[in-house]
C-alpha cells in the first residue's frame, strides 16, 4: 500500500503516551474513503483522533479529526510491510496510543466495527485487535484451506482471519510489527505481506478477535491465482520457516470466541465442480513426477484414488490434504524443488481442495463446519510436520 | 586339344623352389621396426609428462585436504561465533534451508576454492612438463580442454532444459492446457538440441554438418510447436483475448482493482 523510505530510525524506547488513535487509511476510492470517514466520526476518543491517509483530505469536512499526510500509497489488496512501517513512524510522530489501520474497501465496514477494533487497543489490554468478517461462502477460499488451518495449528490462535486488511495495533504491536517489516523495506521488498498473528503469538501479546460482520474484500489487483498463491503461501511458509523454534512446541489452543463466524447467504451461480475436477485429472496426469518430489507414497496413492474418484463424489480427506500442505512446507524449508515450481506444483492441489469443498457444502454440509474440520485435522498432523521438520531423512511411507 | 590342357596344367619344377616374396624377412623387420619406434615414442612421452600427470594429482590431493582442514576449522569458528544468528538479526527474514546455512555455504565455497586452486596449480605443472615434451601432437591439450568445455556446455544445458521443462509443464498445467506434456518435451529437446549443437561446434566435429542439422531439426521444432499450439489452443487464445477485452473495459471505470477468478462462477479465492 504505502511507500516509504526503507532506512527508518526505529528506536527500542517507545514514546510517552498521551495522544488517542492514530487511524491510517490505505489508498482507497474517494467515495469509500468518505464513507470510512463518516463511519470514524460517529465516534472520537477523548485525547483526539489524527487521521492519516495517502490521499488528500478535506481538511474542513470532519473537524474532529486532524488530519495527517501519510507516505505515498500505490494500491494493494492487503497490508503490507511499508503499510506497518508507515504506521508506527506515523504513531510515534503523532505521539499515538494505538493504531487503526484499516485496508482497501473498508468503507464497507460498519461505525460499530470499527468502534469495536478501536476501543479494544484504546480502552483494554488488547495489542491486536484483529476482525473476524461475514463472508459468502465460497469467499476466501485460501484463508480456509491454507492460512487459516497452519496459523491455528502452529500458532495456536483461533483468528479465523491471518490475513485481514484492518487490524487494531497497540503502540508496542505497531512497534513490533515495524521492525519485522523494516526487514523487507531496507530489502526493497515492501510489498511483502507480514504476518501479525505469528509476530504476536511469538512476542506474548494479547490477541482479540471481533466480529465485524459483511466486508467487501478488497481483490487482488491484475495478477491471476497463479500468481498471487505462490506470493501469499511463499510468504506464510518463510515466515513459519523463521519461527520454528516457537511452533515446535506444544501450545493449548484458547477457547474459542463467543461468537462464531457468520456466513453471507449463498449465491444463486453454483461452481461448476465437474470441470474443476476435469482439471484436477489433467494435473494429477502432469505432475504427478514432481509431486512425488515433494509428497510421500502415502499422500501419492492418496491422490491416485482422488482422481479415480467421479466428479459427483469428489472429496479430499481433510488428513491428506493436511499432510500435503505440510509437505509443501517441508519441501519449501529443505528446497527440496526449485520454490517457484513448487508453489506452483500447490495449486493444481488447492484447486482440488476447492471443488471437495464445494461438493461437502453441496451435499449440506455447513462451510464453516467443515473449514473447522480441516483445521482440526491440521492440528492432529502437527505432530507430523514436527517430525518430518527434525528428521526430514527419516523413512516415511 | 587333350595335350594342349596337359602343357598349360604342367608345372615348371624349377619356378616351384623359389620364394613368393622377394624378401619376406625384410618386411617382418620394417614392421617390427616401426612398431618398437612407436612404442619407443609412446614410452617416452609417457615418461615425459609421468612428472607432470604425478604432479596434477598430488597438487589436487594435497590442496583438496587443505580444503577439508580449512572447511572443518571455518565451520567449527564460525558455529562458535554463532555467525548464522548474528546474520538472521542484522539482515531479518533469509530464508536459508539447513543445507545452505551461511555457515555451511561459507564452508563449502571455501572447500571447493582449495580443490579449484588445485586443479590450476596440478594443470600448471602439467602444462609446464607437457612442454617439455615435444613429440606430443601439438593439439591434444587444447583439444582436451574443448573436450571438457563441452562436457560443462553439456551440463548446464541439461540443467537448464530441466528447469525449464519443469516451468513450462506447471504453467501449462495451471493454464488447464490439454498438451502441457508434449510443451514441456518440446521446450526440453529445444534446448537439448541447441547444447548439443553447440557441444559438437565447441568440439569442432562435423562443421557445416552439425549446424545444418540443427537448423533443420531446431526449425522443425519449433515448426510443430506453433502448430500444436497454434491449432490446440484456439480457444484459451479467444477466451484470453475476451477476458483481457471485458478487464480492460471495467478497469477503465474503478482503476485500481481487477478481479482474482472469474466473476461467473462466484468463486473468490481471497
Amino acid at each position: 500500500m504505502a511507500t516509504v523510505d526503507p532506512i527508518l530510525d526505529i528506536t527500542g524506547a517507545s514514546a510517552p503516551p498521551g495522544v488517542g488513535l492514530l487511524v491510517l487509511l490505505a489508498a482507497m476510492a474517494p467515495e469509500q474513503l468518505e464513507r470510512v470517514l463518516a463511519n470514524l466520526a460517529t465516534f472520537s476518543p477523548p485525547e483526539g483522533m489524527p487521521v492519516a491517509s495517502s490521499e488528500a483530505l478535506p481538511a474542513n469536512s470532519y473537524p474532529s479529526f486532524q488530519i495527517v499526510a501519510a507516505p505515498a500509497a500505490s494500491p494493494a489488496w492487503t497490508l503490507t510491510a511499508s503499510d506497518f512501517v508507515s504506521a508506527y513512524q506515523l504513531a510515534e510522530k503523532n505521539k499515538a496510543r494505538a493504531v487503526l489501520i484499516l485496508g482497501p474497501e473498508s468503507g464497507s465496514l460498519g461505525s460499530t466495527a470499527l468502534h469495536g477494533l478501536a476501543d479494544a487497543v484504546l480502552a483494554t489490554q488488547t495489542d491486536l485487535a484483529i476482525p473476524c468478517y461475514e463472508l459468502p461462502p465460497h469467499a476466501g477460499l485460501v484463508n480456509s484451506a491454507i492460512l487459516y488451518p497452519l496459523t491455528r495449528a502452529l500458532f495456536a490462535s483461533r483468528v479465523r482471519f491471518p490475513l485481514a486488511p484492518d487490524l487494531g495495533l497497540s503502540l508496542r504491536m505497531a512497534e513490533r510489527l515495524a521492525r519485522a517489516a523494516q526487514r523487507f523495506t531496507a530489502i526493497n521488498q515492501g510489498e511483502t505481506p507480514l504476518w501479525p498473528i505469528n509476530e504476536a503469538a511469538i512476542a506474548g501479546f494479547t490477541i482479540d478477535e471481533f466480529d465485524v460482520g459483511p466486508r467487501l474484500q478488497p481483490q487482488a489487483p491484475g495478477p491471476d491465482l497463479n500468481t498471487i498463491l505462490p506470493v501469499v503461501t511463499g510468504s506464510l511458509f518463510s515466515d513459519i520457516d523463521a519461527k520454528a523454534t516457537f511452533w515446535q512446541r506444544f501450545r493449548p489452543l484458547p477457547p474459542a470466541a463467543n461468537f462464531s463466524p457468520a456466513q453471507a447467504p449463498p449465491t444463486d451461480a453454483a461452481p461448476d465442480v465437474a470441470s474443476m475436477v476435469q482439471a484436477w485429472r489433467l494435473a494429477y496426469t502432469n505432475l504427478q513426477e514432481i509431486w512425488s518430489l515433494v509428497l510421500p507414497p502415502n499422500s501419492l496413492l492418496g491422490l491416485k484414488r482422488l482422481s479415480a474418484t467421479d466428479a459427483s463424489a469428489f472429496r479430499m480427506p481433510d488428513s491428506l490434504w493436511a499432510r500435503i500442505v505440510y509437505d509443501f512446507l517441508l519441501a519449501w524449508r529443505l528446497r527440496t524443488i526449485n520454490r517457484g515450481h513448487l508453489l506452483g506444483a500447490l495449486i493444481p492441489l488447492y484447486l482440488a481442495w476447492v471443488a471437495s469443498h464445494f461438493n461437502i457444502t453441496a451435499s449440506g454440509t455447513d462451510p464453516e463446519r467443515h473449514i473447522e474440520a480441516v483445521a482440526a485435522a491440521f492440528e492432529a498432523e502437527k505432530a507430523y510436520i514436527v517430525s518430518r521438520w527434525r528428521w526430514p531423512d527419516r523413512f516415511n511411507p | 586339344m587333350q595335350n594342349a590342357i596337359a602343357i598349360m596344367l604342367q608345372t615348371d619344377p624349377n619356378q616351384a623352389s623359389q620364394p613368393l616374396y622377394p624378401d619376406n624377412t625384410s618386411i617382418w623387420h620394417h614392421m617390427s621396426d616401426a612398431l618398437h619406434q612407436s612404442l619407443d615414442r609412446v614410452l617416452s612421452l609417457l615418461i615425459a609428462i609421468l612428472p607432470g600427470i604425478l604432479a596434477f594429482i598430488v597438487a589436487l590431493v594435497v590442496l583438496t585436504l587443505v580444503g577439508m582442514a580449512v572447511s572443518a576449522v571455518l565451520r567449527w569458528v564460525l558455529a562458535a561465533a554463532k555467525f548464522d544468528e548474528r546474520l538472521a538479526r542484522g539482515r531479518g527474514n533469509l530464508d536459508w534451508a539447513p543445507s545452505t546455512s551461511p555457515t555451511a555455504l561459507i564452508a563449502r565455497v571455501s572447500f571447493w576454492a582449495c580443490v579449484v586452486l588445485g586443479l590450476v596449480i596440478g594443470a600448471s605443472a602439467f602444462d609446464a612438463s607437457y612442454a617439455s615434451a615435444a613429440t606430443l601432437p601439438t593439439s591434444l591439450l587444447p583439444y582436451l580442454a574443448h573436450v571438457v568445455g563441452a562436457v560443462f556446455l553439456l551440463i548446464a544445458g541439461n540443467l537448464f532444459a530441466r528447469f525449464l521443462a519443469r516451468s513450462v509443464l506447471i504453467g501449462a498445467v495451471n493454464a488447464q492446457l490439454q498438451y502441457a506434456r508434449f510443451l514441456s518435451l518440446g521446450v526440453k529437446w529445444l534446448v537439448l538440441v541447441l547444447t548439443a549443437a553447440m557441444a559438437l561446434d565447441h568440439l569442432q566435429v562435423g562443421g557445416k554438418v552439425v549446424e545444418l542439422a540443427f537448423g533443420i531439426l531446431f526449425g522443425g521444432i519449433v515448426l510443430t510447436l506453433a502448430l500444436a499450439v497454434g491449432l490446440g489452443s484456439r480457444d484459451l487464445v479467444s477466451r484470453s483475448l475476451e477476458s483481457h477485452a471485458e478487464h480492460s473495459s471495467e478497469h477503465s471505470a474503478e482503476p485500481p482493482i481487477a478481479p482474482t477468478s472469474s466473476p461467473d462462477d462466484g468463486i473468490r479465492h481471497f
